[in-house]
């Protein structure tokens, strides 16, 4: 509970500060490089899950525990919405900046595919009935299409240039403005706590419903 | 170690030669296949012709029309190679016949054989019908080749977990696209570029294409027992 209130108040902090604390960096027009302190924290966000999610995935094939596949399945939703958030900030900067809401930057075509892959994984679950083959086969799809991931990496950048900002805007620049960067952090930091929050309750849930669907065909053990 | 390395071989190849004869029989994916390729390639002809297209635009444009006619022709019969088994109720024998691996290789030869015949066909098909000019046809041909490899085992794989899926044939397409859209992507582009003559040093789409082949196999090697025994 206290946990809840803090992360909310957190929240409320950062984005008064991100609108009227940190400035506008130089190079981008108007207001727009506030979009530094959402859209990026939601991309970090969308990559960790995602990589959370197959480790789960990973881990659930070799040791076949039901709850690493709960963190799996819950990760992979939850990077799902974050990728679409990510997609759709960066979408409405693109169309600020370059001119188009989609230009098929390198940025765009991948975050594409990721969804892409993400939906048919949700497809493949809902797809196989058998709860436990379901949950093997999207641990493997995951796997399948992480390693597919390089190649992305080594292609697109080839078909164009990227127009995505990079350096104007990385933390680890030292041209930064000390402002900008600290209420950049704290934003990643509300966000991680937002996603870990939401993390345990959809875990919660999916525990919730596999105790249902158990009891109806066993009985409960303490009983 | 001599005999065990030749019967995981000698399992494969009998799969492969057992799928190849009853394919013979039917012909059931290679007729699914063939259709749906040759009517794509009658609909893109009949509606764009040899001229249409201006000349400059000419070598891209025809190299992304014959990769999205390849590919989804080969996504169109490809799940074939499992779906038959689970619908004909053999894969317990087969199961117990094989170990998964040598099944693995088996099923992935049936398909390269398949794609091989689609693209024998298709490949020259297309350049007939489109006046498809190609000044570099030995970086053309080894692009096809690595490309249709890659078909085979980004697809073998999902083949096998689709058969046990309630809805086989979208869902085939569904998971299979993504894990092929960078194959895709770096085919169509050796393509364009032995279309035009670009002499680039080493062929660097087909290297691209080649690894693509080996980690896919590799992958599949790693995840196809934990599907197969599943």
């Amino acid at each position: 509970m206290i946990f809840k209130l803090l992360l909310t108040m957190w929240m409320a902090v950062i984005i008064v500060a991100a609108f009227f604390y940190a400035g506008t960096a130089a190079g981008f027009p108007g207001q727009t490089s506030r979009i530094l302190f959402f859209h990026v924290p939601q991309a970090w966000i969308a990559t960790l899950a995602f990589l959370i999610s197959m480790i789960a995935s990973a881990l659930y094939l070799a040791k076949r525990k039901v709850e690493t596949d709960y963190v799996a399945q819950s990760a992979a939703e939850l990077g799902f919405l974050f990728c679409v958030l990510a997609t759709v900030t960066g979408s409405i900067f693109a169309k600020a900046t370059w001119g188009s809401f989609w230009n098929w930057d390198p940025r765009q075509t991948s975050i594409v595919i990721l969804l892409m892959i993400y939906g048919a994984y949700f497809a493949l679950r809902s797809a196989v009935s058998d709860p436990e083959r379901s949950r093997v086969f999207a641990g493997v799809y995951s796997i399948l299409a992480f390693a597919t991931v390089p190649f992305l990496v080594f292609i697109v950048p080839r078909i164009t240039a990227s127009l995505h900002p990079e350096d104007t805007m990385s933390p680890v620049n030292p041209g930064m403005d000390p402002k900008t960067l600290k209420v950049f952090l704290g934003s990643l930091l509300a966000y991680t706590g937002l996603f870990i929050w939401m993390l345990r309750l959809r875990i919660r849930l999916l525990r919730l419903k596999g105790l249902r669907v158990r009891d109806l065909y066993h009985e409960p053990d303490n009983e | 170690m001599q005999t065990r390395s030749s019967t995981y071989l000698n399992e494969a190849v009998a799969i492969w030669f057992r799928d190849l004869r009853s394919e013979f029989r039917t012909r059931y994916a290679l007729n699914a296949i063939l259709m749906f390729a040759v009517t794509t390639l009658i609909a893109v002809s009949f509606s764009i012709g040899s001229f249409r297209i201006e000349e400059a635009e000419r070598p891209f444009l025809y190299s992304v029309l014959l990769w999205i006619i390849l590919t989804f022709s080969a996504l169109s019969g490809l799940s074939r190679s499992f779906v038959k088994e689970e619908e004909a109720g053999t894969i317990d024998v087969l199961k117990l016949s094989a170990r998964p691996q040598a099944v693995f290789f088996g099923k992935l030869l049936f398909n390269l054989t398949l794609l091989g015949a689609l693209e024998l066909i298709i490949v020259p098909s297309f350049i007939f019908l489109m006046a498809y000019q190609i000044n570099f046809p030995g970086f053309f041909v080894a692009m096809i080749i690595s490309g249709g490899l890659g078909l085979g085992a980004g697809t073998t794989i999902i083949a096998a977990m689709i058969a046990r899926a309630s809805t086989r044939g979208a869902l085939f397409s569904v998971l299979s696209l993504p894990l092929l859209l960078p194959l895709m992507i770096t085919c169509i582009k050796g393509c364009e570029r032995a279309a035009i003559g670009i002499h680039s040093a080493g062929w660097p789409e087909v290297k691209i294409a080649v690894a693509y082949v080996i980690i896919m196999v590799v992958m599949s090697l790693f995840l196809f027992p934990l599907i197969w025994e599943e």
